[in-house]
């Protein structure tokens, strides 16, 4: 523990150093205003802005693009209180009692509850990462190959369970995202596979043209002629700070959000999506008037504003102390530490202590920042919205184009962009997920060379896999995901689904 | 033809092109060698994915020809023709930006999103296409060092 915070202060200094701090405040700001805009998320802006990181270091880079991360979570909140839309994915269930509390005049306290909570669960997942990630990365030592392919197969299991419409549909996707991972050069015997003679694909597909077109443009082309101006808030926002009665309220929400958000987000799979969901519906449960639910209660808005924001320092955990994503957001930082050169895994905390406790360290800068950045500054990113989607999209557009380009500067990239923001078009249209492909697909390459070198190692035995008790254990998680929808009809993503 | 019976149809099909490239995964990972289980060779993953998205395509294949449901589309109704033309000048985008350049590529194509596609008023099209392509450049190239391409023009 005593280690843990003279590192900890180690990474205090390297994230307060002016660059990182600069880069820090840049990638919350982003992230607060990908957050506010809808039709933008995190996970594209990190693959938008990741050419614009290849010649910083890496410590910065990782800095500001974990900033996107926790940021989208504060802004996403904003434009579900003052307008009943989710800026991003994480922040649908604020939008059911944040919006009515706007409604009624408490659209201050609504944001300010929503931004202290968002602070109050930042740092304690901080305080979690800080304990588990060195500890799990000690213990992931012990992982050979056959722990890491269960590890793997249980992330993707959770994504599927956790699919909103069909299970099969998103367990075809994670499929595809393998496929897809795997196209290039054999990394054992080199041989080129899939890539129909064509030289820029012996490098494999790059990551950023495929989230450039799957989130970016897609997104733009669905909207096309669509997506209408947002009628604004129009009522002045006063009292941001939450009374003694809302405090009193809030308190018990906000540690029961973080503590569910932070603890569900350390699982592969789970993102920051779900347990927002569950902590809503936790509150309700728990409440003494869970009819009043929905029609502007504080509860509802502390608790799920916390669970999310726990929730992203959760995620970074496996990232970080395993190097396996568990989420789409995630798997593009995974993607990004490789491009930097460095090897995600158990390894990277003893091996980049500076980067490791860099980042946790500017991640708490970066929440105090957000807090200061967001309260006094909601009328200008609520005016961020008045901007016409038309400019946005327009921009979007351009920033993918250039993403997708500068990465290898090869037009060849646009091209793949364009083909999967057309995959994306079909794939929204016919209700395929995209986040079980897009994680099957950084996830693919490990998970082959981890299922090849494990079947080296046993001599060609499947019972490798259930031979070692962690790997065991992983995959006997994995065979009761993927099982349960046979027991019971109710899925949980679907319950979800039905709740939004 | 009614509405429940059209989705099943498309549903189908769309499951029956999962079933198709599941297929040609494996085909072409049999042509790749799969290797033994003692030495797996470089199509196994191939093979063991296409083998799955099959048994998983067929499996949603079923469920939607058995589903009574009309299937609910979330998405809004697309207007293909804006969506083809904004891929079609994407392409062009990808097709001319090595050899015009940057600047020039990227104030054509936002001129044209924004005055064509989205109806913006084209004097403010041109003004805006013209800031944002010199800004990016600007931003870009000259202070993030990211390499664009520059073409004839040097820009």
């Amino acid at each position: 523990m005593l280690e843990s915070l003279t590192s900890l202060a180690y990474g205090f200094n390297i994230a307060l150093q002016p660059q990182n701090l600069l880069y820090c405040f840049i990638g919350v700001t982003m992230g607060t205003l990908v957050g506010v805009l809808p039709g933008i998320g995190p996970t594209a802006t990190i693959a938008l802005l990741l050419p614009a990181t290849f010649k910083l270091n890496p410590i910065s880079a990782i800095i500001m693009l974990s900033g996107i991360c926790y940021g989208a979570m504060y802004g996403g909140s904003t434009t579900s209180i003052l307008l009943n839309i989710p800026g991003e994915a994480s922040s649908v269930v604020t939008c059911l009692d944040g919006y009515q509390m706007a409604r009624k005049g408490r659209a201050g306290p609504a944001l300010g509850i929503s931004a202290f909570g968002s602070f109050i669960a930042g740092t304690f997942s901080i305080v979690g990462l800080v304990i588990f990630a060195p500890t799990l990365a000690d213990f992931a030592l012990k992982f050979g190959p056959p722990e890491y392919f269960a590890l793997m197969v249980m992330g993707l299991s959770v994504v599927a369970y956790l699919a909103r419409k069909s299970m099969a549909k998103a367990l075809m996707m994670a499929v595809v995202g393998i496929v897809l991972g795997c196209v290039g050069l054999d990394p054992i015997t080199a041989t080129p596979r899939f890539t129909f003679g064509i030289l820029d694909l012996a490098d494999g597909i790059g990551i950023a043209p495929v989230v450039m077109g799957l989130f970016g443009i897609a997104e733009v082309l669905e909207n096309l002629g669509v997506l209408t101006k947002a009628e604004i808030f129009a009522g002045k926002i006063k009292g941001l700070f939450p009374d003694r009665e809302d405090w009193r309220r809030s308190i018990g929400p906000i540690a029961r959000g973080s503590l569910l958000g932070f603890f569900l987000g350390l699982l592969p799979g789970v993102g920051a999506i779900v347990p927002q969901f569950l902590s809503y519906a936790l509150e309700k449960k728990l409440s003494r008037h869970p009819e009043r639910f929905g029609s502007g209660e504080i509860e509802g808005v502390a608790s799920p504003e916390a669970c999310n924001n726990a929730a992203v320092g959760g995620t970074f955990i496996p990232l970080l102390s395993l190097g396996i994503p568990s989420n789409a957001m995630t798997a593009i930082l995974l993607g990004a530490l490789m491009i930097y050169g460095l090897t995600p895994g158990p390894l990277l905390i003893k091996n980049s202590p500076d980067l490791f406790w860099g980042v946790i360290a500017s991640m708490y800068i970066g929440n105090i920042m957000l807090l200061i950045l967001n309260l006094p500054l909601i009328p200008m990113w609520v005016s961020v919205l008045k901007i016409p989607y038309s400019y946005l999209s327009s921009f979007i557009i351009l920033f993918c184009l250039i993403g997708a380009y500068s990465l290898n500067n090869s037009t060849s990239d646009i091209y793949i962009a364009v083909i999967f923001s057309l995959v994306g078009l079909f794939m929204k249209k016919f209700a395929f997920e995209p986040a079980p492909l897009v994680l099957a697909f950084v996830l693919g390459p490990l998970l082959e060379t981890a299922l090849r070198r494990s079947l080296i190692l046993s001599d060609g035995s499947f019972l490798i896999f259930i031979q070692r008790p962690i790997s065991a254990a992983f995959i006997l998680f994995s065979v009761v995901v993927l099982g349960a929808p046979l027991f019971s009809k109710l899925r949980l993503g679907r319950g979800l689904s039905e709740e939004d | 033809m009614d509405s429940v019976k059209k989705t099943k149809m498309t549903a189908s099909s769309v499951a029956l092109f999962w079933v198709a490239l599941g297929i040609l995964v494996c085909y072409g990972a049999t042509r790749l060698g799969l290797g033994s289980v003692t030495e797996p060779g470089s199509g196994f993953i191939f093979f063991w994915s296409g083998l799955i998205l099959v048994i998983l395509s067929l499996m949603v294949l079923v469920e939607s020809l058995r589903s009574s449901e009309e299937i609910v589309q979330e998405t809004g109704k697309m207007n293909w023709v804006k969506i083809a033309l904004v891929l079609l000048s994407i392409v062009l985008y990808a097709v001319f930006v090595e050899r015009l350049g940057f600047v020039l590529t990227t104030f054509f194509l936002l001129s044209f999103l924004l005055g064509w596609i989205e109806g913006t008023n084209w004097a403010r099209s041109l003004g805006v296409a013209s800031a944002a392509a010199l800004g990016s450049f600007a931003i870009f190239e000259l202070w993030l060092k990211i390499r664009l391409p520059k073409g004839i023009f040097g820009f």
